[in-house]
């Protein structure tokens, strides 16, 4: 579905060694722009790493990652950052002294490359954000008194700040139980109705097939499959990366 | 809460009045030293010494206030900022001894040099973190402490060597005085900087780091030119304060421009007043530094420590501010600038919550 359109974000044969184990390797693939795709794999795939590359926190080993045409391979992370890829962490990081509206106002005093914002339209935007995602009730209150799923909520909020063209989101439903999964949907919906690019990392199946319109799954560093999110989970390979061999052959006969 | 809030408005409002009056008299006083003064029969409120004293509380409000922001708002906790301070004393030293430069003039290039050697160093050493970049901060305070005076050049120490520096002598009437209210002045100085810094986009960022490093990093804080920023702010204000020194000392070497006691006093300074705050550093530097001349017995009010000679003080002196380092890491972590927010009081419950907060 993406054929037509020119990728914004690029992959090829991105790989990243710690020692002699390769955490990504050879990874290829694209995402379009306005799409929403879903990264899933076993523990230990690779998905995290391969976050940490393309935000910029680990040096590439070997490939090329490029945004818009250009490569960005090797950039700092916060120039990154400043070009419109925004990103949440699977362990949330909260600014642990700051309050709820601080923390997101980081993000939109620095995000952002075109403007400078002074702290006080930065505060605007993180009102605007924390709305967004639900978290405007909690705004005044120290980031250490707020519940997990608020912690993960404020993680995509700081992120969202930044007014990013493209946002990575590292298991923001993980966690989560049936009711909170429901609202972290919705919240991400309505951040991809914004003409958000979101790239995700998922464990949660009902997630994927739920937003994604494309999954891609890693398997030792290795894209083992790609395509629409049902099509894929019902590959014979994917059920056998996740559930053993054993469990493959049963759930085919 | 509601009952409590309008007694604890009260509370912060006498301490306000308190500290304002205290400040004034402070500030005041030594005027009192004046010759005109003096013959229109003002009761000498302060003398030399005391505003000599005065002048070192002063001076290391800048030092304190200064390593707040490396330390306390960015995090990183450096070890050595006793080089600055000494590279600012040699700067202007060197200056007016050896090219004859007008004080004046010296003094505004200390910041300019103790910046561009903090930005020089801070580019590889604030890529260490935790106790990797305090122990290389304190190797580089020890190290250029020890370059100044070893350094020669055809056989002649180029920074006065062992033997020291010494400045001619600053021609100005009241010159005690004057060094008072030039320190103060620094100090109203650092203390300014650091509330617009708090108040900035770039004190948001250095917090960010502080507590997040690489959260920070991902929402674009450019981590590494903050960081390196902080420091040489640090050390400008730093330098300021070696450069007064300098002049005001009229004899500099080794051991009064790079002393490796002031690299742990101001960090003590710091956390007992309030890390991160932009009194507290102010306020933990006053408490510690009369502690200070206190146990050395140099304040005119004095008091014997039981079983200890006058010879041993000095030693005393630092075994106390050890003790003292412990405890205040322990059961005041966030310092005594916290009791005067409204918001907590002193109390057994409080310091049984920061023992419990502060251990593992």
């Amino acid at each position: 579905m993406s054929a037509e359109t020119k990728p914004q974000l690029e992959l090829r044969q991105v790989t990243k060694r710690f020692g002699g184990v390769a955490a990504v390797d050879g990874v290829t693939f694209e995402v379009a722009k306005g799409d929403i795709v879903g990264i899933i794999g076993p523990n230990g795939a690779g998905k995290t790493t391969l976050l940490n590359c393309i935000s910029g926190l680990y040096r590439l080993d070997g490939g090329d990652i490029r945004w818009d045409g250009a490569s960005i391979s090797g950039m700092a992370p916060h120039r990154v950052a400043r070009l419109g890829i925004g990103r949440t962490f699977q362990i949330v990081r909260p600014f642990g002294s700051m309050t709820v509206r601080e923390n997101a106002a980081i993000g939109a005093l620095f995000g952002s490359a075109e403007a400078r914002r002074k702290p006080k339209e930065a505060f605007e935007i993180a009102d605007e954000v924390l709305e967004l995602v639900g978290l405007a009730a909690k705004a005044g209150h120290p980031v250490s008194t707020l519940t997990i799923p608020d912690r993960k909520r404020l993680e995509v909020a700081r992120a969202v700040a930044t007014k990013p063209h493209l946002l990575l989101l590292d298991e923001v439903m993980a966690g989560l139980n049936n009711v909170e999964i429901d609202q972290a949907l919705d919240m991400i919906r309505k951040v991809h109705a914004t003409g958000v690019t979101v790239l995700l990392i998922e464990h949660v199946m009902r997630v994927i097939i739920g937003v994604c319109r494309r999954a891609i799954v890693l398997d030792f560093g290795q894209v083992l499959a790609e395509g629409e999110p049902d099509v894929v989970l019902r590959d014979e390979r994917v059920i056998q990366a996740y559930l053993g061999e054993r469990y493959a052959k049963r759930l085919k006969s | 809460m509601i009952v409590r809030g309008d007694s604890d408005r009260r509370w912060r409002r006498i301490f306000l009045i308190l500290g304002i009056v205290v400040a004034a008299y402070a500030l005041l006083a030594p005027l009192t030293s004046l010759d005109a003064a003096q013959s229109a029969g003002v009761p000498l409120l302060a003398d030399r010494l005391w505003f000599r004293i005065a002048t070192f509380i002063a001076m290391f409000v800048v030092m304190a206030t200064a390593w707040n922001i490396i330390g306390g708002i960015t995090g990183y906790a450096a070890f050595g900022n006793v080089a600055f301070f000494g590279i600012g004393a040699y700067t202007t030293g060197m200056l007016i001894a050896k090219a004859r430069w007008p004080f004046l003039v010296a003094l505004p290039v200390a910041p300019i040099i103790a910046t561009a050697f903090a930005t020089l160093i801070g580019l590889p050493l604030l890529r260490l973190r935790g106790h990797y970049f305090a122990v290389a901060s304190l190797g580089v305070g020890v190290a250029v402490g020890e370059l100044v005076q070893n350094v020669e050049y055809h056989g002649q120490p180029i920074f006065g060597g062992a033997s020291g520096l010494f400045l001619p002598i600053y021609s100005i009437d009241n010159r005690g005085l004057f060094f008072f209210y030039l320190m103060v002045l620094a100090a109203g100085i650092s203390i300014a900087v650091t509330w617009w810094v708090l108040r900035s986009r770039f004190g948001y960022g250095l917090i960010a780091i502080r507590e997040n490093e690489e959260a920070a990093a991902v929402l674009g804080v450019n981590t590494t030119a903050y960081k390196v920023a902080a420091f040489a702010l640090a050390a400008a204000l730093t330098g300021m304060a070696g450069g007064i020194f300098s002049q005001w000392n009229v004899f500099i070497n080794q051991d009064n421009a790079f002393p490796i006691e002031y690299n742990v006093q101001m960090i003590l300074m710091a956390l007992l007043g309030g890390t991160g705050t932009v009194f507290g550093p102010a306020a933990g530097a006053v408490l510690l530094q009369l502690l200070i001349q206190f146990l050395g017995g140099s304040l005119p009010i004095s008091a014997d420590i039981p079983f200890v000679s006058d010879a041993a003080r000095p030693i005393v002196a630092q075994v106390i501010l050890g003790v003292l380092l412990v405890v205040v890491v322990i059961f005041v972590p966030r310092g005594v600038i916290d009791f005067f927010g409204g918001r907590t009081r002193l109390s057994l419950a409080y310091l049984r919550r920061s023992l419990r907060e502060t251990s593992l």
